[in-house]
């Protein structure tokens, strides 16, 4: 009887063994066409500040904004032989005291040929992502701009037909890839680009020499000034990585307006440029640090005349402010910038939890936005977040002056 | 007699002769080959498990050329489906497709989370990375005390005991240049995958650091395959889906 006994024991461990360690691989067979996506509920209240200039600007009368959002991303993806169509899209309907608003959009819808393990060519629309930057990228020049409060937010992308040319070697120069692009401009397509009747064509080369990525980007002039740049990004220790990037913009035309409320157009070259480093203490905290010097950005005099207008009490360079207004109310639209965010894995041994917190600090006007956020990943396939925000300035200044005083938002995130 | 007295005095210069040395160099070219082919594409399901029990999965495809060029792609979660990680050396990168372009990251970090770091999920060839610096015999095993090349390397050192017979890797236990243990991980269930690749199927580890936590490793598919160096590129992590058949 205790032998049978002891004999059920090991069949019952064994089994229950092999239960949890069990992988059939044929269940990830590939298959011709592939789809996923993700459903994504967010919810958040905004303290607004009444007093702040893009308050008046917007001219609403609320302390407090609520908005919900329900977003559906899709992704698909049929190959047959060299050839893929590749779909990236979106739905969203947001809600708030003001106003209910859909939007659909394709992000990418592309066609890609892969003739060879080292040549692609790809036509459509695709979202091209160039730099090293975490939070700010200069030398992306045909993409839209990247929002550093969410930086891994999907975007949307622009209609053109761009390759690849790859070449791998031994020796210090372990990769060449040189990736040209052609994007057109009209009035019906890539018509945000820049402007219109224009065939666009960029290039980026990019190295791995010596253990470090190198990239060149270049854009022609056309829909937009010409440019160039380089990127640069390296792993220092098993724990440090640094990064730059540096972009001239020739020929940039920037508008201002002064006290007096007189708009002015100037026409000069700008440079951009940034330099960051991620590390990873033995504790497990990431930093990721980047400093940011916006070549077209306004200096913080600029900005504080912008700002002393529309808080003037003038209805006529209030008029005047409210016009040039949108030039103004860009995200980061000062000159030097700071970005700093701290993330502990997993404290108190709770595994996939992420606690964080992100500073951004215009380092001309002292002004600031703080953001702690909670991240939890641990329901396989259910990503929630809850995420806070201050912002605090002085008076005409830049976080000083956005519509938001503060900012509660809880995201629930489903992937299919 | 003068002849003796030299052959004495010689070994005992050198006993290690005497006591028929060991090659752990060799041991360790051995042993890396023995693991995987330089050429192989592979299957992986990697487990997290938590003190309570509560698991957490992903399903990765690998590919590996040479001594120290491997690319992973995630195929489950859906929540990291497509992700795709890129090591060449001592650089590694991690593509989302969210984000849309390839960030540096290092060996230290996880992509995964749980115990395994992005060093053990992207492993490279031993020798690549490590010299060894002692070999001793036990009873059925070799121990092999490792030190890394250079200080990019995840792991110090490691020790490595060797089954003596299969020349397999059964317990490694890896250390910080502090001389802290940061975990062991040990090789279980030698399986015939076919092909010559008879192999553990099982690779389990812990950590002082994650006390009660636990992350297991189950190989399947290996194949030897070649493949051409370009596919282990930044500019192909977006394509990884396209070296599966």
């Amino acid at each position: 009887m205790r032998r049978a006994l002891t004999l059920l024991a090991c069949v019952l461990t064994v089994a229950a063994r092999a239960e949890e360690f069990s992988f059939d691989a044929s269940e990830f067979e590939k298959k011709p066409f592939e789809f996923g996506g993700y459903l994504e509920f967010k919810s958040e209240r905004a303290q607004l500040n009444r007093d702040s200039s893009l308050y008046k600007l917007n001219g609403l009368d609320l302390d407090t904004l609520d908005r919900n959002t329900a977003t559906l991303k899709f992704n698909a993806k049929y190959t047959q032989g060299i050839t893929s169509l590749n779909l990236r899209a979106s739905t969203e309907v947001r809600h708030d005291n003001l106003v209910t608003e859909r939007t659909n959009r394709f992000d990418e819808a592309y066609v890609s040929l892969k003739p060879d393990p080292g040549v692609t060519v790809d036509i459509g629309k695709q979202a091209l992502k160039w730099g090293k930057g975490y939070a700010w990228n200069p030398v992306g020049f045909v993409e839209r701009m990247k929002d550093p409060n969410d930086v891994e937010l999907a975007r949307e992308g622009y209609t053109m037909v761009a390759a690849d040319f790859i070449r791998n070697f031994d020796g210090d120069l372990k990769t060449v890839a040189f990736t040209p692009v052609l994007l057109p401009v009209s009035d019906q397509t890539n018509h945000d680009f820049g402007k219109p009747d224009h065939l666009n064509a960029a290039a980026k080369l990019y190295l791995l020499w010596h253990d470090t990525d190198i990239d060149f980007t270049w854009l022609g002039s056309g829909s937009r000034t010409p440019r160039f740049g380089f990127d640069f990004s390296r792993n220092l220790t098993s724990a440090l990585e640094i990064h730059g990037e540096w972009a001239r913009m020739r020929d940039v035309e920037m508008r201002s307006i002064d006290a007096a409320g007189k708009v002015t157009t100037r026409t000069s070259d700008a440079t951009s440029h940034l330099i960051g480093l991620r590390y990873l203490t033995e504790s497990d905290t990431t930093w990721i640090a980047e400093y940011y010097r916006n070549g077209t950005g306004y200096t913080e005099s600029q900005l504080t005349d912008f700002h002393y207008l529309v808080d003037s009490g003038n209805p006529a360079l209030f008029a005047k402010a409210k016009q040039i207004g949108p030039l103004y109310s860009r995200p980061n639209v000062g000159e030097r910038y700071l970005y700093l965010r701290a993330s502990q894995k997993e404290p108190f041994d709770i595994v996939y939890f992420t606690p964080s917190v992100t500073l951004i600090a215009n380092l001309d006007d002292k002004s600031y936005s703080l953001t702690p956020e909670l991240l939890y990943t641990g329901i396989t396939n259910l990503d929630l977040r809850l995420r806070a925000s201050w912002l605090h300035g002085s008076e005409y200044s830049e976080f000083g002056e956005k519509q938001n005083e503060r900012k509660l938002e809880l995201l629930a995130r489903f992937y299919f | 007699m003068k002849k003796l007295t030299a052959l004495l005095l010689f070994l005992l210069a050198f006993p290690a002769l005497s006591a028929g040395a060991i090659d752990g160099a060799q041991i360790l070219q051995k042993v890396d080959r023995n693991l995987e082919p330089e050429s192989y594409e592979m299957m992986r399901k990697l487990i997290n498990v938590e003190p309570d029990g509560k698991k957490k999965e992903f399903v990765l495809y690998s590919v590996k050329k040479g001594r120290d060029k491997i690319v992973a792609l995630f195929l489950a979660p859906q929540s990291d489906k497509g992700r795709a990680t890129l090591r060449l050396g001592d650089n590694m990168w991690l593509y989302i497709p969210e984000v849309g372009k390839p960030m540096r990251i290092t060996s230290l970090q996880s992509v995964t989370g749980g115990v395994f770091n992005n060093a053990d999920i992207l492993r490279i060839d031993y020798t690549e990375e490590y010299a060894v610096e002692s070999a001793e015999e036990e009873k059925d095993q070799y121990l092999l005390k490792l030190k890394a090349k250079t200080n990019e390397v995840a792991y110090d050192k490691l020790k490595m005991w060797v089954d003596k017979k299969a020349l397999l890797p059964v317990t490694i236990e890896c250390y910080a240049a502090s001389g802290m243990l940061i975990k062991t991980l040990r090789f279980k269930d030698i399986k015939d995958f076919g092909g010559g690749i008879k192999r553990p199927a099982t690779l389990e580890t812990d950590s002082p650091l994650y006390k009660d936590y636990k992350s297991v490793m189950l190989y399947a598919q290996i194949k030897k395959r070649d493949f051409p160096d370009e596919v282990f590129s930044l500019n192909n992590l977006s394509r990884v889906e396209d070296l599966r058949k």
